[in-house]
């Protein structure tokens, strides 16, 4: 990592170490109680606290203050001070057993945790995957995600773009490792919905069975609380049912995890809708106190083009639902997608299906550009879908009454503004025309804010709920606000973890607690050992191909494209995983071998700067001569030394990088260490007399040699 | 060697370990490393009687020192002014090689910090003007600790005065030397 941001729990960590170290606590009861102090610190910093630790920390810190001690009073003042008032991250470190700034070795987390908008402890499952553990995969997902299934088939993957292997060769899988795991969890059994808490009696509404509103339902209920949700249409699953389409998302798996979280005592109300059917006023007189707005973005952005109102131009969201719904029905033979996003590419692929015969995608940009998701993209070509970029319409031209074609201008790109965002420019004078039956335009969604102004809350300029960002608050009592309705149209995932905030924040409402101040860090749920084997394995693991149906098929059935992981797939792709909820990569390991040591035998590129030198584990063998200085310095334990019967290992996250066999010592038979590493020091030494006539002994032996020949000297003989 | 000298009268010594208690004490050491070691040799039978030797083991702060030679980071040091053999800890990333060098087996390894640590002569006391820990707290005051030349010389002296007492075959301690003039029993002093 870079650089290290700051953490108070190391700094005042380090501060009272080293004032024990150098002894400015003089009072012996003052110097105790830091030494305590120091222990509970540690205990934070390392993941061992309970709950009782904090109120500790505080008694001791405030007897400390009532010692004769200048220092040691002073100390116990700043920690005091410190838990007032940054309290919540040493209680985060405590809960979460994660530190977000990485600067507590042991808490760093991994990458991938924190790109992930659910916070699932992405290692530990793909640990766990990679065991044969799939039923404890898929609950260790469930306590952070109750879609493991959904996710695993459409989530955007934010790890992925983080994942520390992608420096190495590409990303490990873990989307869809996911989608494994819930698949084989399910066809063995089914979830197991984690404990529920004692029944509270508070009554929550959640608006929107969603992604956001059915994850917020699911927290709420496991924290014990009666959750209604209502739902506009007549199914649950908002536009994970009616959004993405069926070969790429089936409903049943949606069916499959809605039903789990129902299992909990959830209620959904269908065909209700808030402001038409319902108000919050009556919902309040039914007993609710809490309400929880998740809508989600189901109206579509207009083109803003002449001709548009023709009955063959079609908002890809509402074309989207009503195919979701059952309407399978083909709008023209030749059709033009208008938008980049993966709207426009699930619309296009749904028109190949649906029979028309031309589908062609419009977008104002560059391939580059493109929002959509690069495998989808390339599923929608090889579906036929033609992409057609640099083109901007202008004009719907329609003939007594039917869209005809798209009047476009070509476009070219701009060079980047401030933000780094190149602009289509449109060329004069390229006007053209595209022939078309129908129109899909897919250029980006909105709020429909009706039934939702009785509530009074506060709107952005973008037709979304002004919102906090942590709690989920929507500034009136007891209403919340997530998901689509507060962000604008954004992903399943990230709506799972607006609902998973909202929920924290409700309960917090609902219990009189008080709301935290700062984003709440994902937990971790274990710590693994990570998975043996040997270097050379580690480095050929490529990528898994996820096995998809052929596109003739595809092209004339809703049938899912992507066919699953196989099981011994799916495992070799969790061994890719370099564990970085162990390694911090500091590349204090690599410093130490290759500047101190002078041995540079670790060629671990991944974890110094990025781009500054390859990954390659295999090459370790080369040079290393096991002197364990890497394990001495590894500040988390991801770099293990050990001897198991004749050898001595070096190990990296589970990645064996060296083994070599073990000399004896010559007195007692010990181990002493590979002959690499007896001849790197035997060099060294070399210019010096040689000991004990070139007997090899342990450190044990030689002392017990030398007391023997002193004592021996010390009688005197004759 | 170092311009000092840490005299060790091993028939004072009882073994009774306060020096390496003091060391580690000192260095703040945990379970593990044992800088300064009192070893015990023996028993062996001496005129019929079993008897043990304790030997003193610090460092002996080599002349042209094997650990500093093995040293790949320039941790271990001899110092130029008085030439005690150290480790300067920043500079350690606990190789080891210091440990296998030495033929006396005296660096230790410090598992709490990773790193080689073995006797400086408690040099931080030393330029203070101080006795070495296990200097100062030993019990029998077997321990002697200075520059050789202002050394006492015990053992003549010891030696010396026993000659005059009871004749010099018992002050040798020669295996077969007969008991004739046995010494005088140790008088029991009353606890304190």
């Amino acid at each position: 990592m870079a650089q290290e941001s700051t953490c108070p729990v190391r700094e005042i960590r380090q501060e009272v170490a080293s004032a024990l170290a150098q002894e400015s606590i003089k009072e012996p009861r003052a110097r105790m109680r830091a030494e305590k102090l120091l222990v509970l610190l540690e205990d934070i910093a390392q993941g061992r606290a309970g709950s009782e630790h904090l109120a500790d920390l505080k008694a001791v810190a405030r007897s400390l203050t009532e010692r004769q001690d200048a220092h040691g009073a002073d100390l116990g003042q700043r920690i005091l001070s410190l838990l007032e008032s940054q309290g919540e991250i040493f209680q985060s470190h405590i809960l979460t057993r994660n530190c977000a700034s990485g600067a507590c070795d042991m808490l760093a987390p991994a990458p991938c945790q924190m790109a992930c908008p659910s916070g699932i402890d992405v290692p530990s499952y793909v640990a766990l995957i990679g065991q044969g553990r799939y039923q404890e995969a898929v609950n260790l997902i469930r306590q952070d995600n109750p879609f493991p299934w959904v996710c695993g088939l459409v989530c955007t993957h934010p790890c992925e773009f983080v994942c520390v292997r992608g420096q190495v060769d590409s990303p490990v899988a873990i989307k869809e490792l996911k989608a494994f795991a819930a698949e084989k969890a399910l066809s063995e059994g089914r979830y197991l919905n984690p404990p529920k808490e004692p029944a509270t009696g508070h009554m929550v509404c959640v608006v929107g069975a969603g992604p956001a509103g059915l994850t917020a339902a699911y927290f709420l209920a496991l924290k014990g609380h009666k959750v209604t949700v209502i739902e506009a249409l007549p199914m649950a699953g908002g536009m994970m049912m009616v959004g993405i389409p069926r070969f790429r998302l089936p409903r049943e798996v949606i069916d499959r995890e809605v039903a789990f979280i129902e299992e909990l005592g959830v209620e959904f109300r269908f065909n209700t809708r808030l402001g038409v059917e319902v108000t919050l006023q009556s919902l309040r007189k039914e007993g609710f106190e809490a309400f929880f707005i998740a809508v989600g973005a189901h109206a579509s952005h207009r083109l803003a083009v002449p001709g548009e109102d023709l009955p063959q131009v079609l908002d890809a969201v509402r074309f989207l639902r009503d195919v979701a719904m059952g309407a399978r029905k083909r709008p023209g033979e030749r059709v033009l997608v208008v938008g980049g996003g993966n709207v426009a590419i699930d619309a296009a692929r749904t028109l190949v299906r649906l029979g028309c015969r031309e589908v062609t995608l419009l977008y104002r940009r560059s391939r580059s550009e493109m929002p959509a998701n690069v495998e989808e993209v390339r599923q929608a070509e090889e579906e036929g879908v033609r992409l057609v970029f640099l083109t901007i319409p202008v004009e719907v031209m329609g003939e007594k009454g039917r869209v005809v074609g798209l009047r476009c201008l070509r476009a070219r790109l701009s060079e980047p503004d401030a933000r780094g965002r190149r602009r289509p420019v449109p060329i004069e004078g390229s006007d053209h025309i595209m022939a078309a039956d129908a129109v899909v335009t897919a250029i980006g969604q909105r709020v429909l804010t009706e039934g939702l102004e009785h509530l009074d809350l506060r709107w952005s300029s973008w037709d979304t709920i002004v919102a906090d960002t942590i709690t989920a608050g929507a500034g009136r009592e007891g209403i919340f606000a997530g998901g689509d309705v507060v962000l604008g149209p954004a992903t399943v995932v990230e709506a799972i973890g607006a609902g998973k905030r909202a929920a924290e924040g409700i309960d917090r409402f609902l219990k009189g607690l008080p709301q935290p101040t700062m984003p709440a860090v994902p937990v971790r749920r274990a710590r693994l050992e990570p998975w043996e084997m040997a270097a050379s394995l580690k480095m050929d693991l490529k990528r898994c191909e996820m096995p998809l149906l052929g596109p003739e098929r595809r092209r004339i059935t809703f049938q899912q494209v992507e066919l699953g992981l196989g099981e011994e797939q799916a495992r070799r792709e969790a061994h890719r995983c370099l564990r970085c909820d162990i390694c911090k990569r500091c590349g204090r390991c690599v410093v130490v071998c290759r500047d101190r040591m002078e041995i540079d035998a670790l060629k671990l590129g991944y974890v110094g700067q990025p781009g500054e030198s390859p990954t390659d584990f295999r090459m370790t063998s080369e040079r290393c001569i096991l002197c364990g200085a890497c394990a001495a310095n590894c500040p988390t334990g991801a770099m293990q030394m050990e001897d198991r019967g004749e050898e001595r290992l070096l190990i990296l996250g589970g990645t064996i990088l060296q083994r070599e066999r073990l000399e004896r010592c010559q007195g007692c038979g010990d181990y002493l260490g590979p002959s690499r590493y007896l001849d790197f020091v035997r060099k060294r030494t070399s210019g010096l007399a040689q000991a004990f006539a070139g007997r090899l002994l342990c450190e044990k032996c030689a002392r017990r040699a030398t007391a023997e020949s002193k004592s021996g000297m010390s009688v005197p003989q004759g | 060697m170092s311009e000092y000298y840490l005299f060790h009268d091993s028939s004072k010594c009882i073994g009774c370990l306060s020096c390496e208690v003091h060391c580690k004490e000192n260095k703040r050491l945990p379970v593990g490393p044992r800088l300064c070691r009192v070893m015990t040799v023996g028993p062996k039978m001496v005129g019929g009687l079993p008897k043990v030797d304790f030997i003193f083991m610090p460092c002996f702060h080599c002349e042209r020192p094997w650990c500093v030679a093995a040293c790949p980071t320039g941790a271990m040091q001899k110092r130029a002014e008085d030439g005690i053999v150290f480790v300067n800890e920043e500079l350690c990333v606990g190789c080891k090689a210091c440990m296998r060098a030495c033929p006396w087996g005296v660096p230790q390894w410090n598992p709490e910090t990773g790193k080689a640590v073995k006797c400086d002569y408690c040099k931080d006391r030393v330029d203070k003007g101080l006795e070495p820990a296990c200097v100062a707290k030993c019990v029998t005051k077997c321990l002697h600790f200075g520059r050789p030349e202002q050394m006492v010389d015990s053992r003549r002296e010891r030696h010396a005065k026993a000659m005059a007492a009871v004749g010099w075959e018992v002050t040798l301690r020669q295996p077969t030397a007969p008991a004739s003039k046995p010494r005088k029993p140790p008088v029991r002093k009353q606890a304190e």
